[in-house]
C-alpha cells in the first residue's frame, strides 16, 4: 500500500492551482475514531449518478466517515442510453447497475427503502423501513419528479398510456413496446417541455434513435417533435444530423410555430396546443415539465421554482444547514441537468463534507459536463463545458467547452459516437462499478 | 484520493492504535483538492483515469507526455481531438501540469481491496 508520491512533490503540485491560497493548512485537527465509531455519519438519500458517486468519493476522501445510501431499487436504470434502447441498439440488461461495489469494495450501508421524511432540525431521516437515521450531514440527490399537473389531462394513470420514459425502468419498456405494436405509417409523437428540464439534448436524440427504428423496420413512419421552445440544445447539428440519415422523417415544431402543447387526451392519443391546434399520435410520448424529486420538499431545501438553491462552493443548501443537494433537483445553472454534471457535483459535496466534518474549509471546487448524443448509430455529437465559482456563481469558463464542428466529416461523427460508449462505460464504472 | 487515508489507516492499525480502541484520521486536504480538481476527467477516462477502452487511460503514464498532450490540446489546432481541445481550454497551464502529474503518479490497476 504505497503512497503514489511524497508530500512535498504535492506541494509543489499544488502550488500551481489557483484556489491555492484558499487552501488549508497542513496538520488538520484530528478527528477521533473511537472504538469502532466513526469520523460522522453521512446518509446520502438516492442512488443515481449523484447519490451513488457522492457515497463513493465520501469513502475515497475518508473511509473513517460511516456513509448510508438510501435507494429503493436494488437495480438501477440508467436514462443515459435508455434511448439507445428505444433504437434497438441495446437492450435493457445493458444499462443497469448495482449496488455491490459500493458495499462491497467501498464499504457503504446500503439501505433499499424510500426516504419518506426528513426532520432537518433533529438531523434525522424516516425510512418506509419504519427505522429512523440520524445523521451529521445529508445528502440528497433524488433526481426529477414530473410535474403532473402542467399538461391538461397529463397524470400518473395518463402516462401508462403516454409514456414520458424521462425515468428509466418500467416506463422506457412501455415506450419501447408501443413503438413495436405500432403499424408503419404511424406518426411517434415527442411532447418536450420549456427549460429547465433533465437532459436538455435527450428529447432530440430520441427523436433520432426511433427514426433509426423506423428506417430499419417501419420506413413509412415518421417522428412530429412539438416543442414548448424556440430553441434546443446541439439545435444545429441535431437538425444537420437528422437530414443527413432521416431525411424528411422528422418533423419539429417550436413555439413560435404553435408547438408548445397544453392538453394531452391520453385516451385517444390526442394533444392539443396553446391555439387550439390538434395533433393525433400512433405512438404519444409526452415529457411534462419537472421539479425536484419530492424529498426536497419534505426537507424544506426547495424554493418556489420547484428546484433547489445552493451554495455555489458546496452545494449545501441554501436554506437548511447540514443538507447537500447535488444533481437535477439544484439550480446549478449553467450546468445542465445532466449525469455527468450529477457525478462532477458529487465529488466537490463528497470533498466538501469530508473537509467540514473535519473543521477545514471545502477545497476549490471544478466541474466539467460533457452531454453526447447519438443521432445515429455512428453519428455522435457532443457538448461541453467546464464550470469554476467566478463572483460567488457558477460559470462557464470562457473559451473552453461549445460543441462538435458544423462542418465535420463522418470519420468525426463516427469517433464520437465510438468516444459516447466509451464515457457511458467510464461513467457508469465511476458511480456503480457493478453492471448486473 | 483515498490512497493516502488508506495508508494513515494502516499504519494506525499497525501501530495498533485501532486494537486499543483508538484510532485517529487526519483529512489529507490536499489529495482532497487533487482529487476534486480531477474529478471530471473520471467522466469518460474512469475512477483515477484507470478505464481502458475507447478513451485512452491516464494513470502510471508519463507526466511529460500526459502534460504535452494536454497543453497541445488547449494551444494547437488540428491536434486529432474531438473532445479534449474542448475541455483543456477551460483549465489554467498549471492546473494541466498538476493533472499530468497527477496521474502520472497514480498506479495504472487498482488495488483490490479498500
Ligand atoms: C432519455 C434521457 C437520456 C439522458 N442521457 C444523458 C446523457 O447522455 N448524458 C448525461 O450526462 N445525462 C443524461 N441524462 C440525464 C441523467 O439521467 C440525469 O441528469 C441524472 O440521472 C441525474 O442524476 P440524479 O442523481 O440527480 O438523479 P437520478 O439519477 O434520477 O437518481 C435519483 C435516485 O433517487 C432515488 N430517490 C428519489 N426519491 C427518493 C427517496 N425519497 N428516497 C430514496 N431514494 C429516492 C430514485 O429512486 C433514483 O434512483 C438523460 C436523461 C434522459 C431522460
Ligand atoms: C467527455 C469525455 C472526456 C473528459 C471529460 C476528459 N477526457 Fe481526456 N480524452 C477524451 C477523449 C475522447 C480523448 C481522445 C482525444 C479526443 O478525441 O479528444 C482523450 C484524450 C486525453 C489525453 C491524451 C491521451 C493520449 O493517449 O493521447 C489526455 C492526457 C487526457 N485526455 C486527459 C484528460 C484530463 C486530465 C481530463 C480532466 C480534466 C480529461 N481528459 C477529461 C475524453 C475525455
Amino acid at each position: 500500500m504505497s503512497q503514489p508520491w511524497n508530500r512535498l512533490s504535492r506541494r509543489q503540485l499544488l502550488k500551481g492551482l489557483g484556489g491555492a491560497s484558499a487552501l488549508p493548512l497542513l496538520g488538520a485537527m484530528p478527528s477521533l475514531a473511537i472504538g469502532g465509531q466513526h469520523a460522522g455519519h453521512v446518509v446520502v438519500v438516492g442512488g443515481g449518478f449523484g447519490g451513488a458517486t457522492a457515497a463513493k468519493y465520501l469513502k475515497r476522501a475518508n473511509p473513517a466517515i460511516k456513509v448510508t445510501l438510501v435507494e429503493p431499487a436494488e437495480v438501477f436504470y440508467t436514462c443515459p442510453f435508455s434511448n439507445l434502447f428505444l433504437g434497438g441498439l441495446r437492450d435493457m440488461r445493458s444499462i443497469a447497475h448495482n449496488y455491490d461495489e459500493l458495499r462491497q469494495r467501498y464499504g457503504v450501508d446500503v439501505i433499499h427503502a424510500l426516504a419518506e421524511d426528513i426532520d432537518a432540525d433533529a438531523h434525522k431521516v424516516r425510512l418506509s423501513t419504519g427505522d429512523t437515521l440520524r445523521y451529521d450531514r445529508l445528502v440528497l440527490s433524488p433526481g426529477v419528479d414530473m410535474r403532473w399537473d402542467a399538461l391538461d389531462g397529463y397524470d400518473e394513470a395518463a402516462a401508462e398510456k403516454a409514456p414520458h420514459a424521462w425515468k428509466a425502468g418500467h416506463q422506457t419498456t412501455l415506450l419501447k413496446q408501443q413503438l413495436e405494436a405500432m403499424e408503419d405509417g404511424g406518426t411517434f409523437i415527442i411532447v418536450a417541455p420549456d427549460n429547465p428540464y433533465r437532459c436538455p439534448p435527450g428529447p432530440y436524440e430520441r427523436a433520432g434513435m426511433v427514426a433509426h427504428y423506423f428506417k430499419e423496420h417501419k420506413p413509412n413512419s415518421k417522428v412530429l417533435i412539438l416543442d414548448a421552445k424556440d430553441n434546443f440544445s446541439k439545435q444545429g447539428l441535431f437538425t444537420a444530423g437528422w437530414q443527413r440519415l432521416y431525411g424528411d422523417r422528422i418533423e419539429w415544431v417550436g413555439l413560435s410555430n404553435d408547438g408548445r402543447v397544453t392538453r394531452v387526451d391520453a385516451d385517444n392519443l390526442e394533444v392539443e396546443t396553446e391555439f387550439g391546434t390538434r395533433h393525433r399520435a400512433d405512438v404519444l410520448n409526452v415529457i411534462p415539465p419537472q421539479k425536484a424529486g419530492w424529498i426536497a420538499d419534505r426537507a424544506g431545501v426547495t424554493d418556489s421554482s420547484g428546484w433547489v438553491p445552493v451554495k455555489p462552493d458546496t452545494f449545501e443548501s441554501q436554506q437548511v444547514s447540514d443538507i447537500y443537494v447535488v444533481g437535477d433537483a439544484t439550480v446549478a445553472a449553467p450546468m445542465p441537468k445532466s449525469g455527468f454534471c450529477a457525478n462532477a457535483q458529487a465529488k466537490v459535496v463528497a470533498a466538501a463534507i469530508a473537509s467540514s466534518l473535519e473543521q477545514q474549509p471545502a477545497p476549490t471546487a471544478y466541474w466539467a459536463n460533457t452531454c453526447y448524443s447519438l443521432v445515429g448509430p455512428n453519428y455522435g455529437i457532443s457538448v461541453a463545458g467546464v464550470y469554476r465559482v467566478t463572483d460567488g456563481a457558477i460559470a462557464e469558463v470562457p473559451g473552453a467547452g461549445g460543441v462538435s464542428p458544423a462542418d465535420a466529416p463522418d470519420t468525426v461523427r463516427a469517433l464520437e459516437a465510438e468516444y459516447a460508449v466509451g464515457w457511458y462505460n467510464a461513467i457508469c464504472q465511476d458511480t456503480w462499478g457493478t453492471q448486473v | 484520493m483515498g490512497m493516502h487515508l488508506r495508508a494513515c489507516f494502516a499504519l494506525a492499525v499497525a501501530l495498533g492504535a485501532a486494537n486499543s480502541a483508538i484510532a485517529e484520521t487526519r483529512l489529507d486536504t490536499d489529495a482532497l483538492q487533487l482529487e476534486v480538481l480531477a474529478g471530471s476527467c473520471a467522466n469518460c477516462h474512469g475512477t483515477d483515469g484507470r478505464m481502458v477502452g475507447a478513451v485512452p487511460a491516464l494513470a502510471g503514464r508519463s507526466a511529460e507526455q500526459l502534460e504535452a498532450r494536454l497543453l497541445a490540446f488547449k494551444h494547437e489546432e488540428n491536434t486529432g481531438a474531438t473532445i479534449m481541445d474542448r475541455i483543456a481550454k477551460g483549465y489554467t497551464d498549471e492546473e494541466l501540469a498538476t493533472l499530468a502529474d497527477y496521474f502520472s503518479h497514480l498506479p495504472a490497476t487498482a488495488e483490490l481491496t479498500p
